[in-house]
């Protein structure tokens, strides 16, 4: 149990800046998540967390007290690897009581402690048994059954599903959320896959090229993005992102886009920022009434059916529920629900909130 | 046509293949083959070669101590063991730093290693002869143990640093997590994935060290005469005892050839490191 | 500023630990020596007593080198043995190697037969072409006499230019197993959609080998080379057992005169210049290893200047 923060963090590799002034706090027994795409520098941050890497610059404390000179088993912090990292010649009851065995404990404890750790984890059956002789998902656990054996103030994950299929990457999730849920460790968890950021996390740090784009909850990043980046890089089928200006005078308000003008709730005010409009696809509605357009790709992924539909400002994907029986060509009608536009200054690519009036 | 172009091509690869064998293994066959036979076998025209004749005089009378054979194999066990045993202790220990311990300078720790291999050894022998005989160095173990390390050790190192640095990082930052120092780190997780190279590695210095003349001669005197030395003055000495020469040479022969083809596999992928690598 | 955590620390102390005795080893029995032999190729050493009297010679260990008839003409013979054994070498080697890439020879029966010339030492290499050799019951003379090809024993050792070159055989059959190896490994590297492309293209059996296999050799082809003159040079057990020299000198090569020099005739200034003359050449021939083992960028660079000019 233990609180992390990390001030101002810059970790250079000779010239080049893979963090940048990054600032993070985790309160106790929480499960973040760094998230963003292959060279954000989300790695070397909990590289760095781990004590496997220095900082350039920066403090990393935990539990208040500044750990950056400690190696990694001084800070108490345990580490589910990519790759499993599990050590081949050494079975699995051997690789989960390893750090017990360099602790020098004797043999009954280290077996006692190793059984508990295996029947949590439905490796009982396997602890006489070779890495190499293991499935991708038993390896998986392995490397967990490893880590929780150390009872750390902190857990830190590395990517622990990319080297798993799509089903198992589903199913051990949740063993990983209910592992939290029953242990309540404070976490940090890296990865690329914004699904799995958004239902394991308490919060979830965005990054960009070394620097925090937005720490929030999942809600938070999801429905309150703060940048355009953001609202992109989460949300699957992507955000839409439209070109157009708030025209005021006249009674309601709207956005126009080309030609055409989307109501917009007229209790709020229009910024004075020139902004671009973004719609998420269950926001999209297609049927009688809107603007004209017309179908041009539908994808079903079983709950849902995708349908892109081409209209006066461009493209845009609407969610229709359960299967469509829309066809390429056809002509249907698309609007938006106010409550889901979302708002981003041109400039700085920030979301605005729009005021009430 | 096609198919008639196939199978001759098919025979003579097979005959050149045929040829191959015959033309390496042949030499060695009929050293042992010699080493089997009595004298007046081997120098009556054309030889007799009657199996019925071999037999194991020449073995027999090769181990008389006055040939020096068999101390000569014993100093030769001695020397190589040691020098392959020393050499992998700290040749697998630099290669590790050098590999994984963030030594600055190693590329040009490397590039002198590599140097090491390129030049004759007389240019050392003649200043390393006269340092050891004012030390009193002269005809010990100790001094071609010492001095065979010294070749052998870049080439252990280079090997071997190759291979650590395939060991993957995340297994030795695992270690780091779990507690456990550099050392332990290197003790209980590297060298135990490392045992197939170690073991060739060894084996090469092994036989690199037995087979040594050079040094070998000009280092020792009386007491520490090789294996080598014992079959280079035989046949000096005893040059038409015919035999008793091939059986000491065979003799001599058989704990290299045996290591190199029980380990071959080893060895041979050793050469395959060394192609790509290089 | 960089701090560097306990751990970090901690690895790099045992690295300095763990380099230290390989280091200490090396530069006691390698870097010493070296710099002294340059050092004594200056003097001229005589025995005095109980030990030597060092003299500066200046240069003129080496001017005698120069003037030394036997000097010159091991001089020449090292250069022709070695360009003589390396081309005998690799195209043996080549061959060999093709052979065991091929289907048919990829059993692994065939390569252990290549380590058995390998693993021998190079003393009972000499012990067994001298009996080989051997003018009355070597087995060469009667095959050749059997055969019909020579009229009655011939001395192979005892004449001059003869005895060099069975020396020369003797090293060739010993050596091609290890350059063979090297190149089949090479071979093995070259991907196999190659030989397909070329094949699709159109190219027969000889030029998929000079389009295709000779260059994704090369670098293993240019490493033989080298390795291979190098120990060319390095020569001795052979002279040491099969001919000390005779007949005449006419097999006396520079390594061989240089210990000859040094420990027989005791002019030990005099050897270490030969010594010194030797490594000079062998360091040059290591120079091109190591420029053949860099610029590859260079060599694609001009690739594609020579596109565009």
């Amino acid at each position: 149990m233990a609180t992390l923060e990390l001030v101002n963090v810059i970790k250079k590799f000779g010239d080049f800046t893979v963090v940048n002034n990054f600032n993070l706090r985790v309160e106790d027994g929480e499960f973040v998540t760094l998230l963003g795409p292959s060279g954000c520098g989300k790695t070397t941050l909990l590289n760095a967390i781990a004590g496997l890497e220095d900082v350039t610059s920066g403090e990393i404390k935990i539990n208040g007290k500044t750990v950056n000179d400690l190696g990694p088993f001084e800070r108490d912090v345990a580490m589910v690897f990519q790759n499993y990292a599990l050590y081949p010649h050494m079975t699995v009851e051997e690789n989960i009581g390893f750090s017990l065995q360099l602790r020098k404990r004797s043999k009954n404890e280290i077996q006692e402690k190793v059984r508990k750790v295996a029947e949590m984890l439905e490796l009982d059956k396997l602890l006489h048994r070779l890495p190499r002789e293991l499935s991708g998902g038993q390896q998986q656990r392995v490397s967990i059954g490893r880590a929780v054996i150390r009872e750390p103030s902190i857990f830190l994950f590395d990517e622990p599903f990319s080297n798993l299929d799509a089903a198992l990457r589903v199913k051990t999730r949740g063993e990983i959320k209910e592992l939290h849920q029953r242990l309540g460790v404070t976490s940090v968890f890296v990865t690329h896959d914004q699904e799995e950021a958004l239902s394991l996390s308490d919060h979830i740090a965005v990054l960009r090229a070394g620097q925090l784009e937005q720490y929030g909850t999942p809600e938070d990043i999801y429905s309150k993005p703060a940048t355009k980046y953001v609202a992109r890089f989460i949300g699957n089928p992507q955000i839409d992102i439209f070109v157009g200006e708030f025209e005021t005078g006249g009674e309601k308000l709207s956005y126009r886009i080309g030609e055409l003008s989307i109501p917009v709730s007229s209790t709020i005010k229009p910024p004075r920022q020139a902004v671009d409009m973004g719609v998420r696809p269950e926001f999209v509605l297609l049927g009688e009434k809107g603007f004209p357009a017309s179908v041009r790709l539908v994808q079903p992924v079983g709950p849902f059916t995708y349908v892109t539909v081409e209209w006066q400002g461009g493209t845009v994907t609407a969610r229709v529920s359960g299967v469509s029986h829309l066809q390429p060509k056809e002509k249907v009608h698309v609007k938006f629900a106010e409550e889901g536009l979302l708002f981003f200054n041109r400039e700085n690519k920030k979301r605005i909130d729009i005021e009430e009036r | 046509m096609r198919a008639f172009k196939k199978t001759a091509t098919r025979l003579i690869i097979r005959m050149t293949l045929a040829a191959f064998t015959v033309l390496a293994l042949g030499p060695v066959i009929w050293a042992v083959v010699t080493s089997l036979l009595p004298l007046t076998a081997l120098t009556s025209r054309p030889p007799d070669l009657n199996p019925l004749n071999m037999t194991l005089e020449n073995y027999r009378l090769v181990f008389d101590s006055s040939r020096g054979l068999f101390s000569g194999l014993i100093n030769s066990f001695i020397i190589a063991f040691f020098t392959s045993a020393v050499g992998l202790v700290i040749g697998s220990t630099a290669a590790y730093a050098l590999a994984r311990l963030n030594l600055p300078g190693s590329n040009k720790i490397l590039m002198m290693i590599l140097a090491t291999q390129m030049f004759p050894g007389i240019v050392i022998a003649i200043p390393l002869f006269l340092v050891m005989s004012r030390i009193g160095l002269i005809d010990t173990h100790f001094a071609l143990i010492v001095v065979y390390l010294s070749f052998i050790l870049p080439i252990v190192i280079w090997i071997l640093k190759g291979f650590f640095e395939s060991v993957p990082l995340e297994l030795e930052r695992a270690a780091a997590v779990d507690g456990a120092t550099p050392f332990q780190t290197f003790r209980y997780i590297v060298l135990p994935i490392s045992l197939p190279p170690l073991f060739a590695t060894g084996v090469f210095a092994f036989i690199e060290a037995w087979n040594e003349f050079f040094f070998a001669i000009i280092l020792t005197r009386i007491h520490v005469k090789t294996a080598s030395i014992a079959i280079a003055e035989f046949s000096g000495q005893y040059q038409t005892l015919y035999g008793q020469m091939l059986a000491s040479a065979v003799l001599a022969s058989i704990p290299v050839v045996a290591l190199a083809i029980i380990f071959r596999k080893f060895i041979l992928e050793g050469f395959v490191e060394g192609a790509v690598k290089a | 500023m960089q701090t560097t955590n306990e751990y970090n620390r901690k690895r790099f102390k045992l690295g300095l630990w763990f380099t230290a005795p390989a280091l200490i080893v090396l530069l006691t029995v390698l870097a010493y020596p070296i710099v002294a032999s340059f050092v004594l190729s200056f003097q001229r050493i005589r025995f005095a007593g109980q030990g030597l009297t060092h003299q500066f010679n200046g240069f003129n260990n080496y001017i005698e080198l120069l003037k030394n008839q036997t000097f010159r003409e091991a001089l020449l013979r090292s250069i022709y043995f070695t360009l003589t054994e390396v081309i005998t070498v690799l195209l043996l080697a080549l061959i060999v190697a093709l052979l065991l890439n091929h289907p048919l020879g990829r059993h692994a029966f065939f390569r252990v037969v290549l380590l058995v010339p390998w693993a021998l030492a190079p003393v009972a290499n000499a012990v067994l072409w001298k009996w080989i050799y051997n003018a009355n019951y070597g087995i060469l003379n009667y095959i050749l006499i059997s055969l019909g090809l020579v009229k009655e024993n011939v001395i192979w050792l005892g004449k001059p230019w003869l005895a060099l070159n069975m020396i020369l055989l003797a090293d060739v059959w010993k050596a091609v197993p290890f350059i063979a190896l090297l190149l089949l490994a090479g071979l093995q590297n070259v991907p196999n959609y190659l030989y397909r492309a070329a094949r699709l293209d159109g190219a027969n059996t000889w030029q998929q080998f000079v389009y295709v296999t000779l260059p994704g050799i090369k670098t293993t082809l240019v490493i033989s080379t080298v390795l291979q003159s190098i120990w060319a040079l390095k020569v001795f057990d052979l002279i040491y057992v099969l001919t000390k020299g005779s007949p005449a000198d006419s097999t006396v090569l520079l390594n061989y005169l240089s210990w000859r020099e040094t420990f027989s005739n005791l002019d030990i200034g005099y050897g270490a210049a030969i010594a010194n003359v030797l490594f000079v050449m062998m360091f040059m021939l290591s120079l091109v290893y190591i420029r053949a083992l860099r610029p590859r960028q260079t060599a694609t660079l001009k690739g594609t200047q020579a596109k565009e000019g």
